[in-house]
């Protein structure tokens, strides 16, 4: 009984070890964040609502194809849908936003994401590795924009892959712009340095302030700053876009949780190897 | 030559029960560990672990339904038990840090079937079963219908079960197989029985009560 004891205490050992003793190097290694690399700027006073960059987005992904989309019923975001225009109708003409992922600087989806899926590339952008997506969610949830979207859901497995824009990564890190940048003809989207795109959006707001349009720049510090950034002519809200985006604060709850967690789950087997010692030295005292 | 072990503490079906709950509870705590510990995230990918946690799950929802069917007094009886607090429970937990470091048993007032720890941990199981149960849930079927912000507080109360249970996991396995007084304890989970100088010092009240004029 002795050994059989023995053996199972060195089995349990292990296993736990295996549990607790994580690495801290892989749990404190930060992706290269950046808040400036390369960025894009869209400015919502001249869109024409061409839907070429929509077109351009499906083309270059090998997305399904779908007809010219109908502004009064422009089409949401979905795995087949990486950028979309959101019209707004003022008086009888519409200006729309451009829509996909806006890359934060501080992502909620990347500080959530368990798997380590979604990550910050050096260029500035979020991206993500769909071989290492676990389909969990967390980031459609976490996202404030309500950008990743997830494959339909199989209830038993509960596997989905999430999807959203890439930022053309294949493209923009062998120095081309995105493919929905490349599209535009009328300058409505800029691919650049973000430093100068925040430049270009201040010349621009002064500019437009001339022509008596009242325009603001959203995405300089949100978030820390996006990497997509817009130039608006009215409040953000009226383009989709919260006018104070956080990440939500459950994530800050979770982190303390688990650091939480793990540290009273040291401590207790600490406690345990304490105890072991001074009741086995109590007990040899009483056999003797 | 040890004693025989002729008290009966444990009957075969409560035994079954008890290591299929846990071998299913060791699973869901390994694929649910490692979206919660930090670093560990990694295993994750690709889903599978999600799979394996929703089967487990079956069996650890299963398992105590499927006991509770067949045996609802013993159940009933078990929930009394975990739910019943007195005088005796808390001069046990006065005294129970001498007795655990040092052996003292003078003060440990005499325990029923079950001591006071043993309740606190059949509690924890009961009360985050619950928050398990509930929470996941509205994660496993719910997700697409919840709005974000009620999905992120269910996780977190999946965690908060998660910490408490592993917690008492760790005291409830230290204590039942690697204590150096706690000699009886895991093999009483294999075959339901303890000696009867055992049961006299662990159970004095219960021993004298039942088990005594059985065994």
């Amino acid at each position: 009984m002795e050994i059989s004891r023995k053996d199972f205490l060195k089995g349990a050992a292990g296993a736990t070890g295996l549990l607790l003793l994580q690495p801290p190097a892989i749990a404190l290694a930060k992706d290269t964040q950046t808040r400036d690399g390369m960025a894009m700027l869209i400015d919502v006073t001249k869109c024409v609502n061409c839907w070429w960059c929509y077109a351009a987005c499906k083309k270059y992904n090998k997305l399904p194809e779908t007809v010219k989309p109908d502004l009064e019923d422009p089409p949401e975001l979905s795995p087949d849908i990486w950028t979309t225009l959101q019209p707004v109708k003022q008086g009888d003409r519409w200006v729309s936003r451009k829509k996909a992922c806006n890359h934060c600087t501080e992502a909620a989806c990347v500080e959530v994401c368990p798997t380590g899926a979604l990550s910050y590339n050096h260029l500035g952008f979020v991206q993500y590795d769909k071989e290492k997506c676990s389909g969990c969610g967390y980031c459609a949830e976490y996202c404030p924009f309500g950008v990743p979207q997830m494959e339909k859901n199989n209830t038993i497995t509960g596997v989905a892959i999430m999807n959203k824009c890439t930022f053309c990564q294949d493209r923009v890190t062998n120095g081309e712009q995105p493919a929905c940048a490349a599209a535009c003809t009328t300058g409505a989207i800029t691919y650049g340095k973000r430093t100068d795109l925040i430049t270009q959006a201040q010349e621009r707001i002064t500019e437009l302030g001339r022509q008596n349009v009242d325009a603001s720049a959203y995405g300089i510090n949100e978030l820390n700053g996006l990497h997509v950034m817009y130039i608006l002519d009215s409040s953000p809200e009226v383009y989709g876009l919260p006018a104070d985006p956080q990440v939500p604060a459950a994530g800050t709850v979770r982190d303390i949780f688990k650091w939480l967690g793990s540290g009273l789950a040291i401590a207790a087997l600490a406690g345990f190897g304490l105890n072991y010692l001074v009741a086995r030295l109590r007990l040899r005292g009483e056999e003797k | 030559m040890a004693e025989a072990r002729v008290v009966e503490r444990f009957k075969k079906r409560t035994i079954w029960f008890h290591w299929i709950h846990t071998a299913s509870f060791l699973v869901l705590l390994v694929t649910g560990a490692i979206l919660f510990l930090p670093g560990l995230g990694g295993a994750a990918a690709g889903g599978l672990t999600r799979s394996i946690h929703r089967i487990a799950v079956v069996f650890f929802v299963g398992a105590p339904v499927v006991y509770f069917i067949l045996n609802p007094r013993m159940s009933l009886h078990f929930i009394k038990e975990t739910l019943t607090w007195g005088q005796s429970d808390f001069e046990w937990l006065r005294s129970a840090p001498d007795y655990y470091f040092g052996g003292d048993e003078e003060k440990m007032p005499p325990q029923g079937h079950v001591n006071t720890g043993q309740k606190m941990w059949q509690l924890v199981v009961l009360v985050t079963g619950v928050l398990f149960l509930l929470s996941g849930i509205f994660m496993w079927f719910l997700k697409d219908t919840l709005s974000p912000g009620v999905f992120q507080w269910f996780v977190i109360v999946h965690d908060i079960a998660f910490i408490l249970a592993l917690l008492m996991l760790l005291v409830h396995v230290y204590l039942g197989i690697i204590h150096p007084r706690m000699t009886e304890s895991l093999r009483s989970m294999w075959d339901g029985k303890i000696s009867k100088t055992y049961a006299r010092s662990h159970y004095g009240k219960w021993y004298d009560e039942e088990a005594k004029d059985k065994s």
